[in-house]
């Protein structure tokens, strides 16, 4: 039984060759593309699961895929790249990746990684539903609706938000929520929760300058401040 | 041409006296008034010499064929001395007032001609990014448009002088000089010379001379005024171009750096990932081997990683970004690229909550925390902790990683921040490449801050730096 369809992005034909054979034998189903062009025309067709996208490619490059597979979809992205800056990190993230792992990584990192983006938390025993005026949020079907619109989050996105309201008026802190959201083998990406929260904050808030509802614990972590119904 | 001028003024006023003495019978008036045009259209077409001659022909002429007495020069009627008077006045009169024309028109075309020629030699010279090119060009272009035997230029900034034409000698290069430190422009009639400061508003550029066929004062005003603009502009384009060279050098530099890492790190991607992947399942006799080759992907990764870097820093002008960074994510950032450091539990960190947050790139000065844990994890005591700290000291942020080594001799302190430099009791280590501390060091040093060591012999040894504070709070 596969355990997911992954779509390996990359133009160096040895790393293609060392992932298929490797994510095969952990029983995912693997579907290849050299460029972002031909991953953008086959994740419609074949649906992946997850895409693992290099960052460095020719034509249109890793973070421009990534933006435009965000664009007509929520399917989980993880960026490979030789850079490991703070900087290249951000802007993985900011164009919609869900993870970001430096080259050359263990396969044991990489599995974790996929693990981790595939894995969505069960809605038992979370808060069921939010509402106030200007935002309403219903856990069971991952719904998001804030001044007057329906709101589109990223499965991560999703995550973090529902770990925020489960504690709703209490600080969160970094670490509890890198590994609430993206696992036990997260904690010290304080970076990605900058780029989430700020993306959230661009949805839900309606001044992300001055956010009302998730509010940032300085040293600490964050909080969502409104309390919980239901 | 002038006797042919007097000769046709006389024909004219003959020609008039002629035709109505003999072929139409008019009054006197009208004779004198016909005259009277004659005279006026000679003055204002020849001028006065003509209009003069002309005008005693016609009063002369007038007085004997058509006043009473006819045939006699004899002037009885007293109106007809107002008479000649009157073609006199309007003879004198009207030759002036046209000769003042003539000459305005004149001047006018001269300074169309000159200004052409300045137009000239603005159109003439090129666009070029050499002061010293463009003076040559233009001095040359200076004799070729205006005419004139030679022209010389002084340039101040360089001291040279620059000699257009074989007579340019007749000023020496003394006057130049001295026609430098002046004001305004030295016409000299005698030795048909002019000389005339070159100056950018204030800032002397030097001086100017012409030989030969001068322009008006105003044009070679206008002439010096040119080279210092083209001078000024010439400069500006070469330290444009200078600026742009070293920019597109820089950024290829980085890009060939960053293909270079791209390229080192492409291979190993596939090692390592094939290498982890036997070892998840492998038997007991292979593991040992796969190990091997796990670890030395590691070290060929942490050494290409070193290498690029040190090139990075060595091309200069590190692209710093900086921005408040919290001190503590530093440090934990830093331990997180050092697996090693987190397992052996003796890394102690102490960061008061209280520190403000510095100022700095945050990749880089990770880079330097990262550096000195290195060093203290490769050269401190086995089992021995190693600190990491921060304060606030003199209004700099001071951060310092301190082991319990064998320390470093005083002779060796300054030389440990050279690149490859490795103390002499670990010369023979294969760790490492030796490159770290000098890593840390430009780094340190394209912040603008400071970065020693401090070390007691078989204490140990403690790397600081100092980064800037920030302006605002940068906790998140």
């Amino acid at each position: 039984m596969s355990a997911g369809k992954i779509l390996v992005v990359d133009d160096d034909p040895q790393i293609r060759r060392v992932m298929k054979a490797t994510l095969v034998g952990h029983h995912y189903e693997v579907i290849e593309a050299r460029t972002g062009e031909e991953a953008l025309e086959k994740t419609p067709l074949e649906m992946p699961n997850l895409v693992l996208l290099d960052m460095n490619m020719p034509g249109m490059g890793g973070l421009e895929t990534c933006r435009e597979l965000r664009a007509r979809s929520d399917i989980p992205v993880i960026i490979l790249s030789v850079r490991n800056s703070e900087k290249d990190k951000v802007a993985a993230l900011d164009a919609g990746a869900d993870d970001y792992v430096t080259k050359p990584f263990s396969i044991e990192e990489l599995l974790a990684r996929i693990r981790a983006a595939l894995r969505r938390t069960s809605p038992e025993g979370g808060p069921q539903a939010f509402h106030s005026e200007d935002l309403e949020i219903d856990f069971q079907s991952r719904r998001v609706h804030a001044h007057g619109k329906d709101v589109r989050l990223t499965p991560k996105e999703f995550e973090l938000l529902r770990c925020l309201v489960a504690h709703a008026g209490k600080p969160v802190t970094h670490r509890e929520l890198l590994q609430a959201v993206w696992g036990p083998d997260y904690g010290d990406e304080p970076e990605y929760l900058r780029v989430f929260v700020n993306q959230l904050r661009k949805k839900i808030e309606a001044n992300p300058a001055k956010p009302k509802y998730i509010v940032t614990e300085p040293w600490v972590g964050y909080r969502f401040a409104g309390a919980t119904e239901g | 041409m002038k006797v042919l001028r007097f000769a046709a003024s006389m024909a004219i006023i003959a020609a008039i006296l002629l035709l109505y003495h003999t072929a139409l019978t008019v009054n006197n008036t009208t004779v004198a008034l016909t005259l009277l045009l004659a005279v006026l259209g000679i003055s204002a077409r020849w001028g006065l010499a003509e209009a003069t001659v002309a005008s005693v022909a016609a009063a002369l002429g007038f007085n004997v064929l058509f006043l009473p007495p006819i045939g006699t020069l004899t002037i009885q009627d007293p109106q007809n001395w107002i008479a000649l008077g009157a073609f006199l006045v309007t003879a004198v009169t009207a030759s002036q007032l046209s000769a003042r024309a003539r000459r305005r028109a004149a001047e006018a075309e001269a300074r169309r001609g000159e200004i052409e020629r300045l137009y000239a030699l603005v159109q003439s010279m090129m666009l070029s990014g050499n002061a010293r090119k463009t003076i040559r060009e233009f001095v040359h272009t200076v004799v070729q448009v205006f005419g004139c035997r030679a022209a010389a230029m002084y340039y101040r900034p360089t001291g040279e002088f620059f000699r257009s034409g074989p007579e340019s000698s007749v000023v020496t290069d003394h006057e130049l000089l001295t026609a430098a430190e002046i004001e305004g422009v030295i016409v000299d009639a005698e030795r048909e010379l002019a000389l005339a400061p070159v100056r950018l508003g204030l800032r002397p550029l030097g001086s100017m001379t012409m030989v030969g066929r001068l322009p008006s004062e105003q044009m070679v005003g206008a002439i010096v005024n040119l080279i210092s603009l083209t001078i000024e502009r010439a400069r500006a384009i070469d330290e444009a171009s200078q600026a742009e060279a070293a920019r597109q050098s820089h950024l290829l530099k980085t890009a060939l750096l960053d293909s270079l890492a791209h390229d080192i790190k492409t291979p190993l991607t596939s090692i390592k990932a094939a290498v982890t992947s036997l070892l998840g399942n492998s038997a007991a006799s292979e593991h040992e081997l796969l190990t091997i080759i796990d670890e030395e992907t590691d070290r060929l990764n942490r050494l290409a990683a070193e290498v690029i870097e040190m090139a990075r820093v060595e091309a200069g002008k590190l692209h710093l970004e900086k921005r408040p960074v919290a001190v503590h994510e530093l440090i934990v950032g830093a331990l997180a690229e050092l697996p090693a450091a987190i397992q052996s539990g003796l890394v102690r960190v102490d960061v008061p909550d209280d520190l403000p947050a510095a100022e700095a790139d945050h990749d880089f000065a990770l880079q330097v925390i990262k550096h000195f844990l290195e060093n203290a994890l490769k050269y401190g005591a086995e089992g021995s902790p190693i600190d990491i700290s921060a304060h606030l000291n003199g209004g700099k942020i001071v951060i310092g990683v301190v082991d319990r080594g064998p320390g470093i001799e005083e002779n060796e302190r300054a030389r440990i921040f050279e690149k490859f430099y490795r103390g002499r009791r670990h010369r023979f280590d294969t760790k490492g490449t030796g490159m770290g501390l000098a890593i840390a060091k430009g780094i340190v040093e394209a912040h603008g801050e400071r970065i020693w060591v401090e070390s007691e012999p078989n204490q140990g040894s403690a790397f600081y730096f100092t980064l800037a504070v920030g302006p605002g709070d940068g906790a998140e």
